[in-house]
């Protein structure tokens, strides 16, 4: 598994599908991780939202997380940086920012290769 | 000095620590607490970092506020990981009745932390990255902002190390590990 993180906007999308044309891009905002076993590659894009959704309807993220790795071993996962800044006074805001935190920890970890990307060009951090 | 900087949950503290018990080589291993806790919230943050701590050998030293005091609760100079510096500014800042000014915190904060860095070993500063999120906030948090990012910059010149962890990973921004 791959993992691209950084700030919104920062064109890290285009700089993965520059690097893998062939594969298939999954929207995390509205489409499901799971249940793509056996179909490809697949790009997993706004992990970050993935997160939020199952969060909201209150489901356990690092289960979800678990068997999405043990489904796809050999993903790529990009996702939004979202801890720097002020901590949110809500706090359904702290618990999203503070799980999608954790659990890019744990894929950093996991991964075989994790870049930055900023202004679109991508800085290898493992 | 080390200078560790990260986002929220971005895995400083777990590295910090690992980083501190690297460098301690057997000497006294201080943590320099500086979260006030208010709420069940605060507990539960603080308790899941003195799991992350326990039997790795570390003295708890409370010191929200005027952080050189802790000096006198170390019974020899150690290895000393203060966490966090956004906490400390905080306190500073909004500690009493009327709110200080940025510089005034700044100056503090930084004439304190170098106080403290001369009575220990070896001293780990694990500081916040709240800098990016875009939003105008209310005039006394822009404040805070001010105050936080400029004792970041000044600790940075005068820390050997600068590093920031970015999802568990270090990434050196100045000197080396």
């Amino acid at each position: 598994m791959e993992l691209y993180i950084g700030g919104y906007a920062q064109g890290k999308l285009a700089y993965v599908q520059k690097k893998y044309p062939a594969w298939e891009t999954i929207d995390g905002a509205k489409e499901e991780f799971a249940g793509q076993e056996g179909c490809g590659n697949r790009i997993f894009n706004h992990f970050h939202l993935w997160v939020r959704r199952h969060l909201e309807a209150g489901e356990d993220v690092e289960k979800l997380v678990e068997s999405l790795l043990a489904g796809q071993p050999d993903c790529i996962i990009l996702s939004d940086e979202i801890g720097n800044g002020i901590v949110p006074v809500d706090s359904a805001e702290r618990e999203y920012r503070e799980q999608t935190g954790r659990m890019l920890c744990e894929l950093a970890e996991k991964a075989s290769h994790v870049e930055r990307i900023v202004c679109g060009i991508g800085e290898q951090i493992k | 000095m080390i200078l560790i900087i990260g986002g929220s949950a971005s895995g400083k503290s777990a590295f910090a620590e690992q980083t501190a018990i690297a460098r301690g080589r057997g000497m006294p291993l201080y943590y320099l607490a500086t979260m006030q806790i208010y709420d069940a919230e605060g507990e539960a943050k603080v308790e899941r970092h003195r799991r992350l701590r326990a039997g790795k050998g570390f003295a708890t030293i409370e010191q929200p506020r005027e952080i050189a005091e802790s000096l006198n609760e170390m019974t020899e100079p150690g290895t000393v990981l203060l966490e966090c510096m956004s906490n400390l500014v905080a306190n500073e800042m909004f500690g009493e009745e009327k709110q200080k000014s940025a510089d005034a915190v700044a100056d503090k904060v930084v004439t304190e932390i170098l106080a403290l860095c001369q009575g220990t070993r070896e001293l780990i500063v694990v500081t916040n990255n709240v800098f990016e999120d875009g939003i105008r906030y209310d005039a006394s948090t822009m404040e805070y902002l001010r105050a936080l990012g400029a004792v970041n910059c000044r600790l940075a010149e005068t820390a050997e190390t600068v590093a920031e962890v970015i999802a568990g990973i270090p990434v050196v921004r100045k000197g080396a590990l």
